[in-house]
């Protein structure tokens, strides 16, 4: 695991493997909900501009203009900021994407708290719940920029669905360039033996950092990179767990129905021990500064390590 | 407006009054959507019959014309015209309402080929549409996208989001029928939502649009061939047509939009139906 201390921001990325992609696969096509050039559509638009599709502010129609594309052979790739791209369109990415396991990626910006200031019309944090509701979909939600770019190349390649969840925030360089990306496939970033850490995007780093604030406690905590949400990886969650006997779970995103939702399915089915869900308590999102609204939702690394020093010594 | 012949009028009128009759006999295993598939039955059947680059025996031919049904629960309609055209054998028709039935109350891609997209949700089937005459248009293929809508179903926002896009994007291989039968399930649409003037609003949108008798097949024929109506623009068809024509006791009756057929209305029923074939051939001298 690199620790460089660089970060990166993930439309920056998205945008550059976007060109890479361009360039193999001709059958790559943007679908832009009129938010696409600022978020990382840019140059993609200007090197293939006939293979940028702009349709303005209307997501339901744009969702199917774009599975009709995938029936037509193209490789669609949708975005919007996540409460358009699946709330708004909730019914199309279930018709005529998923019951049709057309190869569309949804790629949602601006996922958790990523706009925090724009407040919950825009800071929805039910995407997972309601996208993993839905058969034949994945779900993959990057850490850092290696696995962003990576991640991005993946999604393409996989035939079907996905939703591609895309952070705002800059993100901390975890992984080195070549780093191993397999869908499905969870990462042991750190292991430990007294808890399990499960955390996704923004959370992984946060959750490091929570573990390494442990080990002053004597806490020796394994922390897991769960990238990609649906299909999670059932064997990761049961291997750890055996081992350790505690999981925290660590979201940006409503408990209900999220990660730590995912994992319980698994555990309670397969391995029973004690869960602990850290993340947003089935509210809407305050207003704030990014760090102040995570800090207040409990998601700071000194805050995710005292509740887990608290379930671990119960 | 140039007639069609006298042989041509006799076997359209023919195949769509088989298909009619048919329609009727999967009456017998379950409930049928029966007037918005009697009212959009003449111009499916010229479509398939005579407009439409297909090839029953290679449903997935690459430069065939794409049929999308929007308005899903038509799909009766559709079934009848798929089995007389030998995209399946007919028996299946007879599996209606069966457990895991290939001919569904909505159409389903999966499990019946000549189904290019499954349907039923309203508001589906012209995005959809679009998407596929949008990247045809810039792969420079010449096949044209035909969309069946309703007019209820003009009420979902969806519709008119679509509309602007393929204005918008000036997709002259598009083109969309409005079966106008003007009644929904709670009633007639001037009533439930009233989403006239269509013309008006689809010009608006940057279409062009004509407005034809969805049961004379000498106007279907004229329109159809004569697509696009205008380079550059989509083309809207407006089938001004009766819900459930054909069957009498039904014709321009909300309660037909979908019915529960008692076993021994389907003969009368058939009957009916058979008495109107003969007029309709009388009309052209068959």
């Amino acid at each position: 695991m690199e620790d460089k201390n660089i970060y990166e921001n993930p439309r920056e990325v998205i945008s550059d493997a976007l060109l890479e992609l361009g360039e193999k696969n001709p059958d790559i096509v943007y679908v832009s909900c009129d938010s696409s050039l600022g978020a990382s559509g840019g140059p993609f638009n200007e090197k293939y501009p006939e293979r940028h599709f702009e349709f303005g502010i209307q997501e339901q129609s744009a969702m199917g203009h774009a599975a009709g594309m995938a029936l037509n052979g193209k490789i669609p790739i949708i975005t919007a900021y996540v409460p358009f791209i699946t709330c708004r369109c909730f019914e199309q990415i279930r018709d005529d994407v998923c019951k049709t396991e057309l190869n569309v990626n949804i790629m949602g910006n601006n996922c958790g708290f990523s706009v925090s200031a724009l407040g919950p019309t825009h800071v929805v944090l039910e995407d997972v719940g309601i996208i993993r509701s839905l058969p034949n979909i994945t779900i993959v939600s990057p850490a850092d920029g290696p696995e962003y770019r990576k991640a991005l190349h993946e999604i393409v390649k996989l035939e079907g669905p996905v939703y591609f969840r895309v952070h705002r925030q800059k993100v901390k360089r975890l992984n080195g360039e070549d780093t191993d990306f397999e869908i499905g496939k969870g990462k042991v970033l750190k292991s430990g033996k007294d808890v399990t850490l499960i955390a996704v995007s923004s959370t992984v780093s946060r959750s490091l950092d929570a573990a390494k604030l442990l080990q002053d406690e004597n806490i020796d905590a394994e922390v897991i990179n769960m990238h990609t949400l649906k299909p999670i990886d059932e064997d990761l969650i049961i291997k750890s767990s055996t081992k350790t006997k505690k999981v925290v779970t660590v979201e940006e995103h409503n408990i209900v129905n999220g990660l730590g939702s995912a994992v319980s399915d698994v555990l309670s089915a397969k391995n029973p021990v004690m869960l602990k869900k850290i993340g947003v308590n089935d509210v809407f999102a305050k207003v704030g500064e990014y760090e102040e609204v995570m800090d207040y939702y409990g998601l700071t690394p000194e805050k995710i390590a005292n509740s887990i020093k608290d379930f671990v010594n119960k | 407006m140039p007639k069609i012949s006298k042989e041509l009028a006799t076997k359209l009128i023919n195949k769509s009054y088989k298909g009619r009759k048919n329609i009727l006999k999967m009456a017998k295993f379950g409930e049928v959507h029966i007037g918005g598939a009697y009212s959009s039955l003449d111009i499916i059947t010229v479509l398939y019959n005579e407009i439409m680059k297909h090839d029953p025996k290679n449903p997935d031919w690459k430069d065939r014309d794409r049929f999308i049904l929007s308005a899903g629960h038509k799909c009766l309609a559709l079934y009848v015209t798929l089995a007389d055209q030998g995209y399946f054998d007919e028996d299946v028709l007879w599996t209606y309402n069966s457990f895991d039935t290939r001919v569904p109350m909505h159409p389903d891609e999966k499990v019946l080929p000549g189904i290019e997209f499954p349907t039923g949700s309203l508001g589906h089937g012209l995005p959809v549409s679009g998407g596929i005459a949008i990247t045809a248009k810039r792969d420079g293929d010449d096949y044209r996208v035909f969309c069946v809508l309703g007019d209820g179903e003009c009420g979902e926002g969806s519709i008119w989001e679509s509309a602007m896009a393929a204005g918008h994007h000036k997709l002259d291989n598009l083109v969309a029928i409005l079966d106008r039968n003007k009644l929904q399930v709670n009633g007639r649409t001037e009533n439930v939502m009233s989403t006239a003037p269509l013309e008006d609003k689809f010009l608006a949108f940057g279409w062009e649009v004509k407005t034809i008798n969805g049961h004379d097949f000498n106007q279907i024929y004229e329109t159809l061939t004569s697509i696009p109506f205008k380079k550059d623009k989509p083309s809207l068809i407006i089938i001004d047509t009766i819900k459930c024509k054909g069957l009498n006791f039904g014709e321009d009756n909300f309660k037909f939009h979908h019915w529960h057929c008692e076993s021994d209305k389907v003969d009368e029923g058939i009957e009916l139906v058979e008495k109107v074939r003969r007029e309709e051939l009388a009309k052209v001298g068959g």
